[in-house]
């Protein structure tokens, strides 16, 4: 990994355990008991959205703070939603109420099914959003939400004493001198980029959270005097252009599915005016350039010190750490139906404006484009997720819950993924009840909170299907299935969802004992249950279905789904049993408890390092224990063992 | 549970062998215990042997021994503790008072495999090596020693490794197909990955083939000696083992319990075992001598029938001869200087087909060693050769046959062009297979390898 400890600035607060933060103010808060709320959310991004929006519907009083109602939902970076791995947490964050699927189910304008060659369990779907109607729609949903409470301005500070977080301090508007507190039980921070957010231009920096918003400074150091782990980070986008100046014809134009598979469980048909999306390549001359400039690159030249993603990597690295490639897709995309602005996907750069333009004019088709705005990375601090409990709240301040990019993640679907888990821990903590933690044979989420607390970001966290050992389990035709009960367990599911779940769940029993039952003639005239004929590769449930062999249970608009999870179960039985037994194993494993606040220096045997790995990531459970790197499998079976005794013997914690 | 955060000290080369014996102390204390045993002087340095004489503070400071003394400070050293090693004179009693003294000073005797232990859980062994080192100790044969020295050494280790270094770079690739659908790259080609895994499979059921042999190396061999009463059993048995462990007499039915011993046969330990003569009694001893006989005859790895050519083949020589027919049995003909009362044609009519061992047992040495040389070559059937570390511990073999069984299903999925993740699902469970063998986490990082390898992503 290029993130080696060094390379990243990172560094520590100075105040270590008990927080040091402002004392909350005296007995009522200054701006009256209007200003309490149960739980107050900094930021109203894809995290701070989920966020507000869970917490609102478990009853809470949310204050949703933001520094525009303009730049709800605001997608920085490319306009999309989903794809390998996101579109399942996409599906995930829907079968439990949340508002990611329904968002871009509303305001997509191209939807394609990815890996359709492949297995049921990695096919993802993956949208181009229309970017304004995704932000006005997310915003629309929230203000709905009668629990919630707009607060436009920038958070300065956190409140807090004995080690818990008491609220929020604003910091005062241009002019007025009055620094507004909000009171709150909980506090979720989702900053995105702006603490202490700084973008690069080839040799121009200028301190954004994104181009053309300050960044947050105060609310940074507030952060870090609480004693938390930090790192910097840094992520970058391409430049967009004019599609006026653009002339299609003179690319190959790709189109997405029809008919469409929805995100949302709740959406039967996504009816969208189709958008074509354009792909292109780089050529030897563009890598000419940038070899040309590359001294001019903030990336290249030591001016940026944070870590980027190398699953995103940017033009500049594209061309220099793989020389041998001779060309690199591009893909021209819209930012909404009525917007002027096209995205060029694989083309993120920090390589100083002029540059960028000669870049795009290089581009075989692109001569005459006019450059709307140049591409740019930006750098920004985050808290280091192993600080933080599988809940998302933090072990140092209780009552303050983070999510989304300030804990390393980068994408949008990882935000929201996020800002659901802090959004119902933080209201489940109001409420007095128990963390709600997805496991990782239970959900994507689950994998992704895990790897998270348990090992960390050495450089922007993306999800992919291969970070889940379970897989095959965690699909995309089974996350209601999977999800919705554990939804409506803590209250997120609404009636409405719920009925529709349970009829659905209900055709697929139904179906499922259906083909058990039911014998059918194969093609080679052999006669066999359907449940076994799937098994063959040249058998499907459509065929079997088509024929009149077979009839299943469909609702209207639901088929695909209704089709496609029944013959899963059976097509895969072999593969699916054995990873439900692997599940089943790690299962038990994460059933082992370890108590809180277990001192690993008592546990004999262990060595140095990995007392300090466990003392820092304070796993709860065996399982975790284990992905804890640079643990051993020796060291897990002596403190297994070890917990084990003191619990028979009542002994020491 | 032991401790493992004191001091410990013991012999850590067997007892009675050979002419330097080296007494081992591990833990946090070492160095002070040792310090305190070879009186003043210089203070021991890091990996300097230095020639030094022990005394004992509890006598007076009488000196006892002169050793040579290196000080190993942790984490380098076999314990990844701080490790001191007194190498004095191969006598057991110094030896013994060595280890008294370090005691007195201090250390605590350790318990057998407790030095292996630390060096397990510091991390300096994996678990193959540290089953081989608790192997090591109970060797009864130079082979069996060799096989866990192999062990010891990382052969079984390293040829893991090696099969995870492959598996793991084809698991990159099979994983960027399916998490970077449109990057336009042809990652890997679903025939050549069932090629590779096929190859993979092949490696693995060699180790496999050999294993057995090792496990025989390991545990060594039944051979029972099974024959008609007063035909030479137990002579074979005397002089086979080279001393008289038997009591022979011409009056039938000598022999009424069973007698074991064990004979090293080029390097495997065979349990030799003598038997009752197979006939019908009515002497409720020796009836039950001959159940007995039948009993071991059935769980025996080998069995030796032992046939008289000076006598007729009567109907209890045909019995045993059909009841062994099938198994792995070496027939010895016996009393060849007599005159003969049958040859090799009756010998076929009674349905043997195989050669046998013709043998006079009471004359010279040429009888006992063709026996053995005919003893060996049944053991050697699936020798292994010299360069494929052997596997002995069941374990291992378990361990190696599910991931061989999680790889031939992959080969089969990939090669019918199954979808790579069906395919991965599998490669995992080899993976994870080979992972527990090691004991040592396999690393993960595929992710890692693919951004190292292919410029991905947008």
């Amino acid at each position: 990994m290029p993130g080696k400890k060094g390379a990243s600035r990172t560094g520590r607060g100075d105040g270590r355990g008990e927080a040091r933060l402002a004392p909350a103010p005296p007995g009522p808060a200054a701006g009256g008991p209007e200003d309490e709320f149960d739980v107050i959310v900094i930021g109203a991004g894809h995290a701070g959205c989920e966020a507000a929006y869970a917490a609102a519907r478990l009853g809470c009083s949310v204050a949703l703070c933001t520094l525009s109602e303009s730049t709800v939902a605001e997608m920085p970076c490319n306009p999309a939603v989903g794809g390998t791995a996101k579109g399942h947490m996409v599906r995930e964050i829907d079968a439990l109420g949340g508002l990611m699927g329904r968002a871009i189910d509303a305001t997509g304008i191209q939807f394609k099914l990815l890996n359709r060659s492949r297995g049921p369990a990695v096919r993802s779907p993956r949208a181009q959003a229309d970017k304004r109607r995704y932000g006005r729609w997310m915003r629309d949903e929230l203000r709905r939400e009668t629990g919630i409470r707009w607060v436009v301005g920038r958070v300065g500070r956190l409140l807090a004493d004995g080690g818990r977080v008491r609220g929020v301090e604003l910091e005062p508007a241009a002019g007025a001198g009055e620094r507004v507190r909000l009171g709150g039980a909980a506090v979720v921070v989702t900053a995105g980029t702006f603490l202490n957010g700084l973008i690069h231009v080839g040799p121009e920096r200028r301190p954004a959270g994104r181009a053309g918003e300050p960044p947050s400074r105060a609310l940074a150091e507030s952060l870090k005097s609480c004693g938390f782990t930090w790192g910097r980070l840094k992520t970058g986008t391409p430049p967009r252009l004019d599609r006026r100046s653009i002339d299609f014809s003179r690319f190959e134009a790709e189109w997405g599915d029809h008919p469409a598979v929805p995100f949302s469980f709740l959406t039967d048909s996504v009816e969208r005016s189709p958008v074509a999306c354009h792909p292109l390549h780089t050529t030897p001359r563009v890598h000419d350039l940038v070899r040309t400039h590359i001294g001019e690159s903030p990336l290249y030249n030591g001016q940026i010190a944070g870590i980027g993603p190398r699953y995103c990597p940017s033009l500049e690295d594209k061309v220099m750490r793989f020389p041998d490639r001779e060309r690199h897709l591009l893909v021209l995309e819209p930012e909404g139906l009525d917007v002027d602005e096209i995205y060029v996907n694989g083309y993120s750069m920090s390589l100083p404006a002029p540059v960028q333009e000669r870049l795009v004019q290089a581009l075989p088709g692109l001569e005459d484009a006019v450059m709307l705005r140049p591409g740019y990375a930006v750098e920004y601090d985050f808290i280091q997720p192993t600080e933080l409990r599988r809940s998302l709240e933090t072990r140092r301040v209780r009552g303050l819950f983070l999510a989304g990019q300030v804990n390393g993640t980068s994408g949008y679907e990882e935000a929201a993924a996020q800002g659901v888990v802090a959004g119902i821990n933080a209201a489940r903590l109001v409420r007095g009840e128990t963390p709600f933690v997805l496991t990782r044979e239970e959900a994507y989420i689950g994998v992704l909170v895990d790897d998270l607390t348990t090992t960390g970001c050495l450089e922007p966290y993306r999800m992919f299907t291969s970070r889940a050992e379970h897989r095959l389990l965690l699909r995309i035709d089974n996350a209601d299935l999977r999800l919705t009960p554990r939804g409506r367990e803590i209250g997120l599911v609404d009636d409405r969802r719920w009925s529709r779940f349970e009829a659905r769940r209900a055709r697929f029993e139904a179906n499922r004992s259906r083909l058990t039952r039911t014998t059918v003639t194969l093609a080679d005239g052999r006669r066999s249950r359907a449940s076994q004929a799937l098994r063959r590769p040249d058998t499907s449930l459509g065929a079997l279905t088509q024929s009149g062999q077979v009839a299943l249970q469909v609702c209207a608009g639901q088929e695909h789904l209704d089709v496609a999870s029944v013959e899963t179960v059976f097509k895969y039985s072999g593969y699916l049993r054995r990873q439900e037994e692997a599940a089943r194993r790690a299962r038990r494993e994460e059933r082992r408890r370890i108590p809180a606040g277990l001192r690993y220096d008592a546990v004999p045997g262990l060595s140095r390092e990995v007392v300090e790995r466990l003392s820092q990531v304070q796993p709860d459970t065996l399982g975790q224990a284990r992905r804890v790197p640079g643990v051993t499998p020796a060291a897990v079976a002596v403190i297994g063992a070890f917990v084990d005794r003191a619990r028979e013997h009542g002994g020491p914690k | 549970m032991l401790a493992t955060d004191d001091t410990i000290v013991a012999l850590a080369t067997p007892p009675g062998s050979g002419g330097i014996g080296v007494v081992r102390i591990s833990g946090p204390r070492a160095r002070s215990i040792a310090a305190a045993m070879v009186g003043a002087g210089r203070p021991l340095e890091p990996r300097r042997a230095s020639l030094r004489r022990i005394a004992d503070a509890a006598a007076g400071g009488r000196p006892v021994d002169r050793v040579v003394a290196t000080y190993f400070p942790r984490p380098r050293s076999y314990t990844g503790e701080d490790v001191v090693e007194l190498s004095g004179h191969g006598s057991p009693v110094l030896l013994r008072r060595i280890v008294s003294i370090a005691i007195g000073a201090g250390a605590r005797l350790a318990q057998p495999g407790e030095f292996t232990l630390r060096a397990f859980l510091n991390g300096r062994v994996d678990l193959v090596q540290a089953e081989a080192v608790a192997d090591l100790v109970e060797a009864v044969t130079p082979l069996q020693a060799r096989v866990a020295f192999e062990q010891l050494e990382g052969g079984l280790s390293a040829l893991v490794a090696d099969l995870d270094g492959t598996l793991f770079d084809l698991a990159a690739r099979l994983e960027a197909s399916i998490d970077f659908p449109d990057e336009g790259y042809h990652f890997i080609d679903p025939q050549a990955v069932a090629a590779e895994l096929r190859d993979l499979d092949g490696r693995l059921r060699s180790v496999l083939r050999d294993a057995r042999h090792g496990r025989l190396v390991r545990d060594g061999c039944r051979a029972v000696i099974l024959g008609a009463p007063n035909v030479g059993k137990s002579t074979l048995f005397n002089r086979l083992l080279g001393m008289p462990r038997a009591i022979v007499t011409d009056v039938a039915g000598t022999t009424r319990d069973l007698l074991s011993e064990t004979l090293d046969v080029d390097g495997i330990p065979v349990t030799l075992v003598d038997t009752a003569g197979m006939r019908d009694s009515a002497d409720p001893v020796e009836a039950e001598g001959v159940r007995r006989a039948r009993g071991a005859a059935e769980t025996a790895g080998l069995v030796v029938v032992v046939l008289d050519r000076s006598a007729p083949i009567g109907p209890d020589e045909r019995r045993l001869l059909a009841d062994t027919r099938g198994t792995s049995r070496l027939i010895v003909v016996n009393k060849i200087d007599r005159p003969p009362c049958w040859d090799a044609a009756d010998l076929a009519a009674a349905g043997v087909a195989e050669t046998t061992i013709p043998v006079c047992l009471l004359d010279g040495d040429g009888a006992p060693s063709a026996v053995r040389e005919a003893l060996a070559r049944a053991l050697q059937r699936d020798q292994s050769p010299e360069d494929t570390p052997v596997v002995s511990n069941i374990r291992h073999i378990a361990l190696l046959e599910t991931a061989a069984v999680a790889l031939d299903r992959a080969a089969g999925a990939a090669a019918e062009g199954v979808s790579e993740e069906l395919v991965l699902a599998d490669l995992q469970a080899a993976r994870s297979a080979l992972e527990e063998l090691s004991g040592r986490r396999a690393p993960n990082a595929v992710l890692d390898r693919i951004f190292e390898r292919f410029c991905i992503g947008k």
